[in-house]
């Protein structure tokens, strides 16, 4: 007994150190260290003599990394994909393939994941890729990475992503903020949608949500807008590119890309037209604009845009409270205006506003911005489904004032309503009017009233 | 050479382990070593009597204390760098994951054997007298160790670790007046935070380690006090039983008939203080029961100890510790799980939570403590003590269901699914 006693312990500690020694083959075989053998081989093919080969062969195998502190990241990528930033690495190919088409955007700079996702902290292909339990955020495909460039630049025109324009453009003119949240303004019908880009949901997933809500998510309240294909891609853009991580500075300060393309949006939206002409087109009010960046100075221009009186003792120009990046974006455009485009702007427009009807357009526009079109209607016909209310869909807001003063409207805008059953013993229908006083000045909910009943059609007297 | 040897013969200052003087003193000046006897009863050796979990708990707490300071070069207390800190094990630390997984697997071995070691010590009816107060200490030493693996859990901050905490503790929350209170003392808040996780890892790294340590002296000191290793009374003969009983317990055996001092006997202070002449405590029977413990016993706790390591070292090496996502406090899982080990407390709070959430386990614990002193019968046969051992048998597969079914069978909304039905939607 004693003697076989020894024997297995003998055994046993040669047992622990086999399994140390498994252990510590395991660690030293990551898959990464072949890749770089590869990456290195492909290298010191091009390399003219032996001596420069072996130099090429012999450097150590390491783990790369870029810290971004002001992305809260730290991206190994490039321990694999060594060639990202190597153009003679073009047809190399992958994981070594150069990266083209970068343009500022270079991975020392900005690493890898927060364009692509996956995990930037892994060292091994598929915990990278994030298609592994547990990682929210999988290498986005090629059909959609171009929607994270709305993480950084979150307003205005993004440049070669007009899918992220449009999607923001019908998110804001469909009423999408009527039962949604984002980033602290909207109903509380839908989820707060201002995490949708971080959520675990796949980009496949919110397309066809779009396109069909009760298709992916059954019982969802979320009417069918009938949205085509395209528009249902373009939203899909749009939530991809929300999240609420702070980007850090550098980063941010990219929010609004300075392009003509917005300037032009600028001029048209903020109506300069009213006061100023190019080139002898527009109103005689204020100097005319064509050649003003080759009469004064970026600096003196965009002091004029910030403090109109500073420069102009007496000006009658309004501040309009633009930002840095947008008042670029309007010099930009004044640079390159032509004549004729701003004739173009001038003949796209309706006829100029009465003062009595810019309170009720502004009220339309609230109308639109907080999203009461999404249920009541573009033109307040309503008519969106909703299941065992009175009518059985939401009802149409042409004849409120048949039945409602304009207080008790304001006051159930302010405080909400749930709508009548048709069957009291049904379940309740999944729409009902949010309380919208903690969202809505006292202002806007004036305005929206008025223009309500600027709408009003009278009943057909018979 | 003679200086080689003269250093040597500093520092090893015993004859020779060939010479039973030699074997005897391996164990008499050595500091480490003579937490045991320099002979023991081969029949308390016996594997079959102890199953040496008491040996393979500390041979797993000795693999956590080194595994877990190895751990600490690696790890920051402060979210979210503590779950970066977890990733970078994962991904770039030299056997990051072996390491890891050592401790975690060790970890949950620990809680596991604590408790088998109580059963055991239970079945064969050692913590009766003299030894009811170590019974006391063990319990103590096994809320230790849930306690430990508790604060240790929390430490990824990943979702698992952070919801299960938060269920934890709010488990806690429910004892009437003082329950809010403790919480908040724990967590350093009101809800599980950077200030819990910083309280979490002192307790974890100090405070706990520190009173297993020090109770586990006491244990082990008391054990060795007490005769050693206890076996089941039944391998005995009949007339040997009553003796082994009581040996060792000062209190129980009448005053030691001393003769007045005089020429002839002089009594040594061992003698005084064991109420026993020291010539007397050894029968011839049972002198030929022992043997040196070296090696006997060292070679039976080495085999222990290294089939302990092993297994934990294999189990490392193939199977992960889980790391899910960062601890997100708006996400909540469905459901939200404690630790395996409180699932049956989890279990019972989803019927009432005062009642299983405070009640329930208070008694539990006062119950342990209290066994040794409302245990009165004196005999440690299991014919004697039918009913109690049906008692605690009772109590330990409640306890097993109760977690089995928390594990396996709790779905979303704490609803009762078992596993082989998959839910819809069941991970949002």
């Amino acid at each position: 007994m004693e003697r076989r006693l020894q024997k297995i312990f003998f055994a046993l500690s040669m047992i622990a150190l086999a399994l140390i020694l498994a252990a510590e083959w395991q660690a030293n075989t990551p898959s990464w260290k072949n890749y770089q053998r590869n990456f290195l081989q492909l290298e010191a093919q091009d390399e003219p003599n032996a001596a420069a080969k072996a130099a090429v062969l012999s450097t150590p195998l390491e783990i790369h990394q870029v810290m971004l502190t002001g992305l809260q990241r730290v991206d190994r990528c490039t321990t694999c994909h060594l060639g990202v930033d190597d153009p003679t690495m073009k047809n190399a190919p992958e994981p070594f393939r150069y990266h083209a088409g970068l343009g500022p955007h270079i991975p020392s700079k900005f690493g890898c994941t927060i364009c692509h996702g996956g995990q930037g902290l892994a060292t091994d292909k598929e915990s990278a890729h994030g298609n592994v339990a547990f990682w929210q955020t999988p290498l986005l495909s090629v059909d959609y990475v171009r929607a994270t460039c709305g993480r950084c630049h979150k307003e205005g025109d993004v440049p070669g992503v007009p899918e992220l324009t449009e999607g923001r453009h019908l998110f804001e003119t469909q009423g999408c903020r009527g039962c949604h949240k984002l980033n602290g303004v909207g109903g509380s019908i839908g989820p707060d949608l201002s995490e949708e880009g971080a959520s675990l949901r796949a980009p496949q997933w919110l397309e066809k949500h779009f396109l069909a809500p009760n298709a992916v998510s059954a019982g969802s309240a979320m009417p069918n807008f009938h949205f085509s294909t395209e528009q249902a891609r373009n939203l899909t853009y749009y939530m991809l590119a929300l999240t609420n991580q702070d980007m850090g500075s550098y980063y941010s300060s990219v929010r609004l890309i300075p392009s003509p393309e917005y300037g032009r949006q600028l001029f048209i939206e903020k109506n300069c037209i009213a006061c100023h002409s190019v080139g002898g087109v527009g109103a005689k009010t204020g100097p005319d604009l064509l050649g003003v960046t080759k009469r004064h100075s970026n600096e003196w221009l965009d002091e004029q845009l910030v403090n109109p009186q500073l420069v102009y003792p007496g000006s009658t120009m309004p501040e309009y409270d633009l930002e840095a990046n947008a008042r670029k974006a309007l010099l930009a455009f004044m640079a390159t205006v032509t004549t004729e485009d701003v004739q173009s702007i001038l003949s796209g427009r309706k006829t100029a506003l009465k003062p009595e009807d810019v309170a009720i357009e502004a009220g339309k526009q609230d109308f639109a911005r907080f999203g009461c079109v999404g249920c009541h209607g573009t033109e307040l016909q309503g008519g969106v489904p909703n299941p065992n209310a009175q009518g059985g869909e939401v009802p149409s807001l042409l004849h409120v004032s048949d039945d409602y003063t304009k207080d008790e409207v304001i006051a159930i805008i302010r405080n909400g309503k749930v709508p009548p059953m048709d069957n009291p013993a049904g379940p309740t229908p999944p729409l009902y009017m949010p309380s919208w006083k903690h969202v809505l000045s006292d202002e806007d909910v004036n305005r929206v009233a008025d223009y309500l009943w600027s709408k009003q059609q009278k009943k057909e007297s018979w | 050479m003679n200086l080689v040897r003269e250093i040597w013969r500093s520092i090893v200052r015993r004859d020779p382990l060939t010479t039973d003087k030699g074997k005897s003193e391996l164990v008499f000046l050595n500091v480490w070593l003579h937490i045991h006897p320099a002979k023991v009863k081969k029949e308390n050796m016996k594997f079959r009597h102890s199953f040496y979990l008491g040996f393979i708990t500390f041979f797993l707490f000795l693999i956590l204390l080194t595994t877990g300071i190895a751990l600490m070069c690696y790890y920051r207390p402060y979210p979210p760098q503590a779950y970066q800190d977890m990733k970078d094990m994962q991904f770039v630390v030299f056997m990051g994951p072996f390491l890891r997984n050592m401790h975690r697997w060790a970890a949950h071995g620990m809680v596991i054997c604590v408790f088998l070691h109580m059963c055991r010590v239970f079945y064969t009816g050692s913590y009766k007298k003299p030894r009811q107060f170590n019974w006391v200490v063990g319990v103590f030493l096994l809320l230790l160790t849930l306690g430990l693996s508790f604060t240790g859990y929390l430490l990824p901050w990943d979702q698992l670790a952070y919801w299960a905490i938060t269920v934890g503790s709010n488990i806690g929350s429910y004892a009437p007046l003082v329950g809010g209170q403790l919480r908040e003392l724990l967590l350093g808040g009101h809800t599980v935070g950077e200030a819990a996780l910083l309280r979490f890892y002192v307790l974890h790294v100090a405070v706990l380690p520190a009173l297993l340590i020090l109770l586990t002296i006491v244990h082990f000191w008391r054990v060795r006090k007490d005769g050693g290793l206890s076996r089941p009374v039944w391998t005995l003969k009949p007339s040997k039983t009553e003796s082994l009983v009581t040996i060792g317990a000062p209190a129980v055996v009448a005053p030691l008939q001393v003769e007045a001092a005089s020429r002839n006997k002089t009594y040594g202070l061992m003698e005084v203080v064991t109420g026993k002449p020291i010539f007397e405590t050894i029968t011839p029977e049972e002198e030929e029961d022992t043997v040196f413990s070296y090696p006997y016993a060292f070679v039976r706790e080495a085999v222990v100890l290294m089939a302990t390591v092993t297994t934990v070292m294999a189990m490392s090496l193939f199977l992960n510790a889980p790391l899910e996502q960062l601890a997100n406090p708006a996400k909540t899982p469905n459901p939200a799980k404690a630790p395996w080990y409180f699932l049956g407390l989890q279990e019972l709070v989803s019927h009432s939570a005062l009642l299983g959430g405070v009640v329930a386990p208070a008694l539990m614990v006062l119950a342990l403590l209290a066994i040794p002193y409302l245990d009165r019968n004196p005999s440690r046969r299991p014919v004697d003590r039918k009913w109690i051992l049906w008692l605690f048998t009772f109590f330990v597969v409640a306890n097993l269901a109760l977690i089995i079914v928390g594990t396996f069978f709790r779905g979303p909304g704490w609803a009762f699914v078992p596993p082989w039905v998959h839910v819809v939607g069941g991970a949002e």
